[in-house]
């Protein structure tokens, strides 16, 4: 269901803003290029595939877009490819969630084996009340103040681009849920009696409670991964980050409806695949939980009886 | 912090954005040039901006912006964990599936995508804070109803309601009392606040970005000032303080957000379970 769900969320999304322009009241050229900004509405509805109907203009931009062909920019850079704008967010925009997950991901790790001490979640969580756009403002300033006039040579985007990583990683508590979560996600299966049977047979603990709790783990990567990519809007448009948030925010403001469609179509595929990965994960580790081999038969027995948690890894050990 | 003393400074708090954003003018008047930029105590209560108008005005309007898309957003999150909580406590697998499901694809794009699309749908005269707010509050739900859900599993859902009718009591005080008011409450009144600040956040925030690129905001119109304002205003403090002496702006910006915070946060500690 979730594969499934995954297929269809690149497809759902252009859908549901085309259904949602035809849905609204007035005339979807008018809506999408008011006429007090554009002038000769009926020659761009023609032009954009308007004037024939929702299907029509979606099964047009789906068309081209499955060979790459966003169409034209209509105000954000006029007449630019889309998929040219696409091609130089994407990357960066990419680079600046894979780096944020660096510190994320170590920080849960250390929150899950206990490294980082529990006072430490307070201290985070504090830090992480401060929302994504106080700590770009402060950052942004801090880059104005030593790099003036050249704020944007390639020295100062690199110092940009790590101060982007350290918003989005302390603000709206990103890296304080991680630790927190993940910490407290392992704490509570530690508590499973399986687990307490592996220590007594002397395996390691690690590798008998990650197929448990692999799937929890993979859905708060997950929603981790949402949540950085809705903050990272506010962080690449304060901090001048050309990446795929700012694209987003540019092509909103100037109502750039050929930017939007392809900008946000870009984040359902990201979506799309996270879920699919999520998806896959539960697959695998059900197939590992049922392949566990029989001589942990009686482990895993005792486990079910006390109806605690999938003991496939307690037995495969 | 005992409950009772945290729910009087978190209404205290709130009474004082209420009565703000109540008194706030439709338009701020010409300020007067030769009083600008005042500290707070040259110009009581908070100073003024670089024409001379009072800072006190922009908290007035930025609290008129955010009050009502606020409290609805609140209001739509805390419904939603109501529901979802009662939901498990019906105990009806294949109902409580199907949510499980639609929210689980509600819930998988970024939220600020989600609103700036919407912010771009949005007929000009139909924009403004309260649909962004109860979008964001909307994609919030499924988190609030997860968890809300959760709670009413570790209740004993449909057994715990089992156990109650046992004792004679009616539908409503079953589910009305005991569920809701005496083991949901910490999780409802949590999510709301956190939601409320999310979209008191996400107006400055959209504000901001808006004045950054020196656009009109999607949040309310351009004769009103949000509390951005003040933060863009002290910015300036930030880069070049020797000429921009509007720190005093920016502390003000963030001392609303600072009670905002502290507002939401001890609603949610004078909410939790004894």
């Amino acid at each position: 269901m979730r594969l499934f769900a995954a297929m269809l969320l690149p497809l759902a999304v252009p859908a549901i803003l085309t259904l949602l322009i035809w849905a609204l009241p007035g005339d979807p050229a008018e809506i999408i290029c008011p006429p007090e900004r554009c002038g000769g509405t009926a020659v761009l509805a023609a032009r954009w595939n308007l004037n024939a109907g929702p299907w029509h203009f979606y099964q047009g931009w789906l068309m081209a877009a499955l060979e790459g062909d966003f169409g034209r920019s209509w105000r954000v850079q006029q007449g630019e490819l889309v998929s040219t704008l696409l091609k130089e967010a994407i990357p960066t925009s990419g680079a600046l969630v894979g780096l944020t997950m660096i510190p994320i991901l170590l920080g849960a790790a250390a929150g899950a084996s206990g490294r980082l001490p529990e006072r430490v979640d307070a201290a985070l969580s504090s830090i992480g009340t401060i929302p994504a756009v106080i700590f770009s403002l402060f950052f942004s300033a801090i880059i104005e103040i030593n790099y003036g006039a050249a704020s944007f040579d390639a020295e100062a985007t690199r110092i940009r681009m790590l101060m982007g990583v350290a918003v989005l990683c302390l603000a709206d508590g990103a890296l304080a849920g991680a630790v927190s979560g993940v910490r407290a996600l392992f704490a509570a299966e530690r508590n499973q009696r399986y687990v307490g049977i592996a220590i007594l047979r002397g395996e390691p603990v690690l590798s008998n409670m990650l197929p448990n709790v692999a799937p929890a783990l993979i859905g708060q990567l997950r929603a981790r991964v949402l949540h950085l990519l809705s903050g990272m809007v506010v962080v690449e448009v304060v901090l001048r980050i050309n990446g795929i948030g700012d694209l987003l925010w540019l092509g909103t403001l100037l109502q750039d409806f050929g930017v939007v469609l392809a900008a946000a179509t870009a984040f359902a595929v990201f979506s799309a695949v996270l879920l699919g990965a999520q998806a896959l994960t539960e697959v695998a580790v059900a197939l590992h939980v049922r392949r566990a081999p029989a001589a942990g038969t009686l482990v895993r027995a005792a486990a079910g009886r006390s109806g605690q948690g999938a003991p496939g890894a307690a037995g495969s050990a | 912090m005992n409950r009772w003393g945290a729910a009087a400074i978190s209404l205290l708090i709130l009474a004082v954005l209420v009565l703000a954003g109540m008194g706030a003018p439709d338009h701020i008047e010409a300020g007067d040039p030769s009083r600008a930029l005042l500290g707070p105590f040259s110009a009581p209560p908070f100073g003024t901006d670089e024409r001379g108008r009072p800072l006190g005005v922009y908290v007035m309007q930025g609290a008129s912006v955010i009050l009502l898309p606020a409290l609805a957003s609140g209001l739509v999150v805390g419904l939603a964990a109501v529901a979802g909580g009662l939901l498990r406590c019906v105990g009806s697998g294949r109902l409580d599936g199907a949510v499980q499901w639609a929210l689980e694809l509600l819930g998988s794009l970024p939220r600020m995508v989600v609103v700036l699309v919407v912010a771009l749908l949005l007929p000009s005269d139909a924009r403004g804070l309260l649909p962004l707010g109860v979008c964001w509050a909307l994609l919030s739900s499924p988190g609030a109803m997860d968890e809300a859900a959760a709670v009413a599993e570790r209740l004993g859902g449909a057994r715990f309601v089992e156990a109650l009718r046992a004792h004679g009591f009616s539908w409503a005080r079953i589910y009305l009392y005991h569920v809701v008011l005496l083991n949901l409450r910490p999780v409802v009144v949590r999510q709301a606040c956190e939601t409320m600040m999310q979209v008191c956040f996400l107006e400055i925030a959209l504000s901001y970005l808006a004045i950054q690129e020196e656009q009109s905001s999607f949040t309310h119109s351009d004769s009103v000032h949000s509390w951005a304002s003040l933060l863009q205003s002290g910015y300036r403090w930030l880069v070049i303080p020797e000429v921009m002496h509007t720190g005093h702006a920016l502390g003000l910006g963030l001392l609303l957000l600072g009670m905002i915070t502290l507002s939401m946060r001890l609603a949610s500690v004078a909410a939790r379970a004894r």
